[in-house]
């Protein structure tokens, strides 16, 4: 059993207890230093100091406007927030805290359990606190032991500007977003981050960085100073962004959408730039600022009028005759006809034994392009778009930027639907559909799809024959390319002259959109979208040139009637309040 | 056989034991003083305290009864158990990213690591002590390092760089008190000490000295001598490239595990209170329950790891110094009973037991005054948590007997 003896020598007991000794002695000695030796500069610094880390979040940069005025500013609220490790009794504290901002003490925990990430790391446990009640809490801090409170800049929209789903919203990272980030370590609990619209296209710039600072705090937890052993960090704002937007236009525009549904955009051919981009029915852009209760959000989300998506690079609508310039092109293009052709429009037109009305059921008699496109005559449409094929129509599409995204600095577009072949054939097998459904494309109903985007980037290229870069609402270094279709002369010269004939014209479409200003001259297309959902969508796309400016504008209301009578007068109002901006300007 | 004879009781070095329980009794007036903010009884750090120092003692009798043979007899399986023991709780769900704790369906939950360096001593003292191992032959002590080696690296997996350093600081001690040549026993550490110095040129050259004049005095053949420092400065030179191939997040992840200072929010931040609590306490200390820097809570988990700079700054430095002699004396009675012992077996065991406490205070002193990297390790019988000071008693049982010069 425990048989082997011991043997340990006498050297070994020696080196066993020196070593055993010295450690404690080692210990005793540097204890000794700390607390004898050094006991004064100790002494000093409980006294005065303590430290506390605290982080800071960054200002977010601004969104500005053409001019630089402000349209996303930061504007500073009050939070109260809690050390966890210096709190003596939350549950107490918290019914307290509850009392004195009017609040509900589940709320508070809830949010302490939500933004809680340590002992000593500052913990959210209220927001937007007013400065009665900040005044309530400063009386009862005796009993509020370890709490503070602090300001963080919050968003804040100062000119009026809604536009919701242009800036889009930040939401405050909680942890379960923190998991979901890319790049978590950038972020704090209760941090804002780009959740939509420009605020997330443009996150990396406008997110600043924030900064460190360690406070010393005397015995009763008041801040005295910063510690000096330790380095503090600023917070960094982030950069301000300027957009293409004009602040008076876009709010213009916002007003003639009120209690509409639609679209309103404004662009600069030459540039890509948009002026004025309004979606409608929006939301208040602070609405996911500050405590949104429940009932709002419920509100929001279930309105059957959807506020809450941006129609003008979500909303995929049927484009109807503004789409003609489309087949005129591929007609002259990759058919044989020539400019001028006459056709006589009865009202209908039969094609094998379908029955294709004109939306003029009397008929537009006899018409030639030109008129035709002033006047939007259907029939001349079937006819002459039997000269080509739908994999014709479907390139031209694709040439102005239809079927796939305009890559506008936005976030979650999409990209509409232009058919061909393969799609046909696909959808509907290979004896399902005929010729027939080229008719139907051809003055834009259909299968079609496209957003008001790339409405107004194909507007834009027809202004600018073809030249227009990508729409933008941000100027950056390198915008993505913009398909850049290439046409003869001619082929622009008869785009031009129709579309300023449906203006002009005595009976073109859209001639309730000309203010008749002088030098002020108009090209445009009206389109009255079939719909089998409800009534007719009205469009107005055309673009206007005053002095040395060109002007783009897309105009879709849903279910509002018919495009001359309804989109074109508030395109009317656009172009005047274009020229007085123009002329202010130039003053 | 399982009672012990009044003689043997009477025999017992029950001097241990009050040392124990007085430095017990200094960790309950510390907790006391910080735990009167806590409500509930079941959260109050000393009832806690004071209700497993009772379990602590039904444990230490326990084992004060236990029969050295059965220890004797069982220890490779009491070690297998106490690996199984630990790797246990990687099967269940990770307590604040780690996996040191076992969820035992009780309120309070069981850290077996503690239990598994108790049973690697045992292991390695069966080991050392067997009449047939030649420990003069190198080949004999690279066994004892595999059987610390394995469950520490378990732990080390947990991750728990404290106890993993714990189980294998023992390893020396012991071989060295079992006989094996101090100049092998340099061999084994010298490597490692070369990576480490490698990174400072003049460590590096006083280190290489210390490795040829070591190398001269113990005579060895010239081949294997030259060898083995050329060896040493290869290992030393290599480690540097080797660093630099790491990549910057990997670089990060060896200096945080090393230095926890590096991040600011963390140790750096506790080490400064520590000492401003420890230094501000002076000589005879602040008075009991007048500690600011403590009762502003500045001080993290001041109820375990940090509890000497509660004592420090509410006691004083008189306190300390007396905590740390008591427990000087304590070590050294050990040891000496360690000396005294009539068998191999119980001297490894006293030995070894004894060296994993004095490496629990050393760490944990010497951590709250900044000497070395913060590690999460409590101060033996003082600091609060139940586990450590039911292991603690635990030694103390199994000291006692193996102090007993009677065999059973």
């Amino acid at each position: 059993m425990l048989k082997s003896d011991n043997i340990v020598s006498h050297k070994q007991y020696q080196i066993a207890r020196i070593l055993s000794w010295t450690m404690v002695i080692i210990l005793i000695a540097r204890y000794f230093q700390i607390q004898i030796i050094e006991h004064e500069i100790y002494k000093l610094k409980s006294n005065t100091n303590r430290i506390r880390k605290v982080t800071k979040s960054a200002p977010r940069g601004l969104i500005l406007d053409r001019f630089g005025e402000i349209l996303v500013d930061n504007y500073p609220v009050y939070v109260l927030t809690a050390l966890p490790g210096e709190m003596n009794n939350k549950r107490m504290q918290f019914n307290l805290i509850a009392d004195y901002i009017e609040s509900d003490s589940s709320i508070i925990r809830s949010n302490y359990k939500k933004y809680y990430r340590g002992r000593f790391v500052p913990t959210r446990l209220a927001k937007d606190i007013d400065f009665l009640q900040l005044s309530n809490l400063e009386e009862n801090k005796l009993n509020l032991e370890g709490v503070y409170y602090d300001q963080i800049p919050e968003r804040y929209y100062p000119n009026g500007v809604r536009a919701p789903h242009l800036f889009g919203y930040v939401k405050e990272i909680d942890r379960v977003i923190r998991r979901n980030l890319n790049n978590k370590e950038l972020y704090e609990l209760g941090d804002l981050v780009g959740w939509s619209g420009l605020e997330k296209q443009y996150e990396s710039y406008l997110m600043g960085e924030r900064g460190t600072y360690f406070f010393e705090v005397d015995a009763s937890g008041r801040e005295v100073g910063s510690a000096s052993e330790l380095f503090d960090t600023r917070p960094d704002p982030g950069f301000n962004i300027q957009t293409t937007i004009d602040l008076d236009l876009q709010i213009f525009i916002e007003k003639l959408l009120e209690n509409r549904r639609g679209v309103i955009l404004v662009g600069k051919p030459e540039t890509g730039g948009i002026l004025a981009a309004a979606s409608a029915p929006d939301y208040s852009p602070d609405l996911f600022t500050g405590s949104m209760t429940e009932s709002e959000w419920r509100s929001v989300k279930n309105d059957p009028d959807t506020p809450l998506i941006n129609r003008y690079i979500q909303g995929t609508y049927i484009p109807g005759s503004i789409v003609k310039m489309i087949t005129q092109i591929a007609i002259l293009k990759y058919g044989s006809s020539d400019l001028n052709m006459t056709y006589y429009c009865p009202g209908f037109y039969q094609f094998g034994d379908r029955i294709y009305g004109c939306w003029v059921t009397d008929g537009h008699g006899e018409v030639n392009m030109t008129q035709a496109m002033s006047m939007s005559c259907d029939v001349f449409f079937y006819k002459t778009v039997q000269e080509i094929d739908i994999d014709n129509l479907y390139s031209a599409f694709k040439e102005f930027g239809f079927g796939r995204k305009t890559n506008i600095d936005i976030p979650n577009e999409v990209a509409g639907l232009v058919p061909n072949k393969d799609y046909m054939f696909k959808r509907y097998g290979k004896y399902g559909w005929s010729k027939g459904a080229l008719l139907n494309l051809a003055i834009g109903q259909g299968e079609l799809l496209v957003t008001p985007m790339q409405v107004l980037n194909y507007i834009n290229l027809l202004s600018t024959k073809g030249k227009s870069p990508n729409c933008h609402f941000v100027v950056v270094d390198n915008l993505p390319n913009n398909s850049k279709p290439k046409l003869e002369a001619m082929i622009w010269q008869q785009v031009n002259d129709g579309m300023r004939s449906a203006i002009i014209d005595k009976k073109g479409t859209g001639k309730k959109s000309d203010p008749k200003i002088d030098g002020l001259s108009i090209y445009g297309k009206t389109g009255t979208a079939e719909n089998p959902h409800g009534d007719n969508h009205a469009w107005f796309t055309g673009w206007a040139e005053y002095i040395n400016d060109k002007y783009s504008i897309v105009i879709l209301l849903e279910n509002a009637g018919s495009g001359g009578g309804v989109a074109a007068p508030l395109a009317n109002k656009v172009f005047k309040k274009l020229v007085n901006n123009s002329l202010a300007t130039l003053k | 056989m399982i009672l012990l004879r009044k003689q043997a009781i009477n025999d017992a070095p029950w001097k241990i034991l009050f040392s124990a329980l007085f430095l017990s009794f200094i960790g309950l007036v510390a907790l006391n003083s910080i735990s009167y903010q806590n409500t509930t009884i079941i959260q109050n750090p000393f009832y806690k305290q004071l209700f497993f120092l009772f379990i602590a003692f039904c444990t230490f009798s326990i084992s004060f009864i236990t029969p050295k043979y059965i220890i004797h007899k069982y220890a490779f399986i009491i070690y297998g158990v106490g690996i199984f023991i630990v790797i246990l709780p990687f099967f269940g769900s990770a307590h604040a990213g780690t996996y040191r704790w076992l969820d035992v369906g009780l309120p309070i939950n069981f850290q077996p690591s503690e239990f598994s360096k108790i049973f690697s001593v045992i292991a390695l003292a069966r080991y050392l002590s067997d009449n047939n191992l030649k420990i003069q032959k190198f080949r004999s002590i690279v066994l004892p390092i595999l059987i610390v080696l394995f469950p520490a690296l378990i732990v080390l997996k947990q991750p728990d760089l404290g106890t993993a350093l714990v189980m294998l600081s023992i390893v020396f001690p012991m071989l060295y008190w079992a006989g094996a040549r101090p100049f092998y026993l340099f061999l084994l550490i010298a490597p490692i000490l070369s990576i480490l110095t490698a990174f400072n040129v003049i460590l590096f050259s006083i280190w290489a000295l210390i490795i040829a004049i070591v190398i001269f005095y113990a005579r060895t053949k010239i081949i294997a001598g030259v060898g083995y420092f050329f060896g040493n400065i290869f290992f030393g030179l290599l480690a540097r490239p080797i660093w630099e191939i790491l990549n910057p997040y990997q670089k990060n992840r060896v200096l945080t595990f090393i230095y926890p200072e590096k991040d600011p929010l963390g140790a750096a931040y506790q080490i400064i209170q520590s000492k401003t609590a420890i230094g501000s306490g002076g000589f005879f200390g602040k008075g009991w329950g007048e500690g600011t820097q403590t009762h502003l809570k500045f001080l993290p988990v001041q109820e375990s790891d940090f509890i000497l700079s509660v004592i420090g700054e509410e006691l004083g430095f008189m306190i300390i110094a007396i905590i740390l002699i008591t427990f000087g004396y304590l070590l050294n009675t050990i040891i000496r009973y360690s000396f005294l012992s009539k068998d191999k077996f119980s001297s490894l065991i006293l030995l070894g037991l004894g060296y994993i406490l004095l490496a629990h205070v050393f760490v944990n002193t010497a951590m709250t005054v900044g000497l070395i990297p913060v590690k999460g390790l409590p101060f033996p019988f003082i600091s609060a948590g139940g586990t450590f000071l039911v292991t603690s008693y635990i030694m103390i049982g199994l000291i006692m007997r193996f102090s007993i010069h009677y065999s059973d």
